[in-house]
């Protein structure tokens, strides 16, 4: 599957859940499906959105937002794989970590990562991530279904193709507005 | 005064931060501050911490505790300052850039009383560092009494949440006449 395929099925089952989008065409891609008030897309905080998503898991546990969903890249998990350890190690039960893996840096020229030998998803599971390994839209659509009604930590290892997308706009947007949307977003949904 | 003043300071440094209630506190170890790492890990167990964690590097910490204040809450990093080099893209494009409330509180290292004879390349610069990124510097040292240290930390959180930003407190614990002092 397409990255862009990948990132419709995210957005379809996840309208009322927090998104946190890793760096550049991934962000990109994704609010050109929607740029819903749901999404928060770290634009240059590179390998972060393991950690982001982590920290949010934390901070909604208990509330109405049942699940913090991350959407992240093979290269940036590998920019800071200990997001994932320590993921593993707080065990939050209420992340899901959806892996979009094309085994190259898309946003910097497709130049290869260590994905194209290492399989991350064996690494996440020695970290006691709930790994399940999905190939199509069908199988990602099933996936999160699941992982949105069970326990995780969840780790969904997605293989997409290589490439961006064509003809996607750039993302100008001031940070700081943009997280006050996705925080007024949550808060209402928090103290529902 | 009591047998040791470093033991005052890091039980005031301790005190503040239960006091600012974080609800969240991770940490990278560092051995001048491991009373107050051990004090944390103390304190949630007895309840008076909601979750004190380590991380695997500095720049983690920014990504989980920088996420707190989107869901109203709000984080204490505890590290030692070589870590800031680790941290500075985390920092600045995330927890900066988002006007997102933290509070660092790091021992310094390569001053006074430093043993490690490279650390100073990365420690020395770092409130320059730091200040050129926008990001406010509060220092405490031999000179400051303990109570101060505390105090400078309980108000350097809520400076954190008064200005929406991440806020640095550097806590240099030399001390010529206190034995138990590390660099
Ligand atoms: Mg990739």
């Amino acid at each position: 599957m397409k990255r862009i395929e990948a990132l419709r099925a995210v957005v379809d089952a996840t309208s009322d859940l927090p998104v946190i989008a890793t760096c550049a065409a991934t962000s990109r891609e994704l609010a050109s499906i929607e740029d819903r008030d749901n999404h928060l897309y770290l634009l240059d905080a590179m390998g972060l959105a393991v950690s982001v998503g982590t920290g949010l898991a934390q901070a909604i546990e208990g509330s109405a937002v049942l699940r913090a969903v991350v959407i992240e890249g093979d290269g940036s998990l590998l920019m800071n794989p200990g997001a994932a350890l320590t993921a593993g190690y707080l065990r939050p039960e209420n992340l899901v970590i959806v892996l979009l893996d094309n085994g190259v840096y898309a946003s910097t020229a497709s130049i290869p990562t260590h994905a194209q030998q290492l399989d991350l998803g064996r690494i996440a599971e020695a970290v006691d991530l709930k790994v399940l390994q999905v190939q199509n839209t069908e199988e990602l659509a099933l996936a999160l279904r699941q992982t949105l009604s069970e326990n995780g930590p969840w780790f969904i290892h997605a293989r997409t193709e290589p490439g961006n997308e064509p003809g996607i706009e750039l993302l100008l947007i001031d940070p700081v507005v943009h997280g006050d949307r996705f925080r007024r977003w949550l808060s209402q949904r928090l103290h529902a | 005064m009591s047998a040791s003043t470093t033991q005052d300071r890091h039980r005031e440094v301790l005190r503040a931060i239960i006091g600012l209630a974080p609800d969240g506190v991770a940490y990278v170890p560092s051995a001048s501050i491991a009373p107050i790492i051990d004090g944390a890990l103390e304190a949630q167990a007895n309840g008076d911490l909601a979750l004190v964690y380590p991380v695997s590097r500095e720049e983690e910490a920014m990504g989980l505790v920088g996420a707190y204040p989107f869901a109203g809450k709000f984080g204490v990093i505890i590290m030692q300052d070589n870590g800031f080099g680790n941290a500075l893209t985390a920092l600045t494009t995330f927890a900066a850039a988002y006007h997102l409330p933290l509070l660092i509180v790091a021992n310094t290292r390569g001053g006074l009383g430093e043993y490690n004879s490279m650390i100073h390349s990365i420690s020395e610069p770092v409130p320059e560092l730091l200040r050129s990124a926008n990001i406010p510097v509060f220092r405490v040292d031999r000179r400051n009494p303990p109570e101060d240290w505390g105090a400078t930390v309980k108000e350097a959180g809520n400076h954190a949440k008064m200005t929406f930003r991440p806020v640095t407190v550097l806590m240099e614990f030399y001390d010529h006449k206190d034995g138990k002092a590390k660099a």
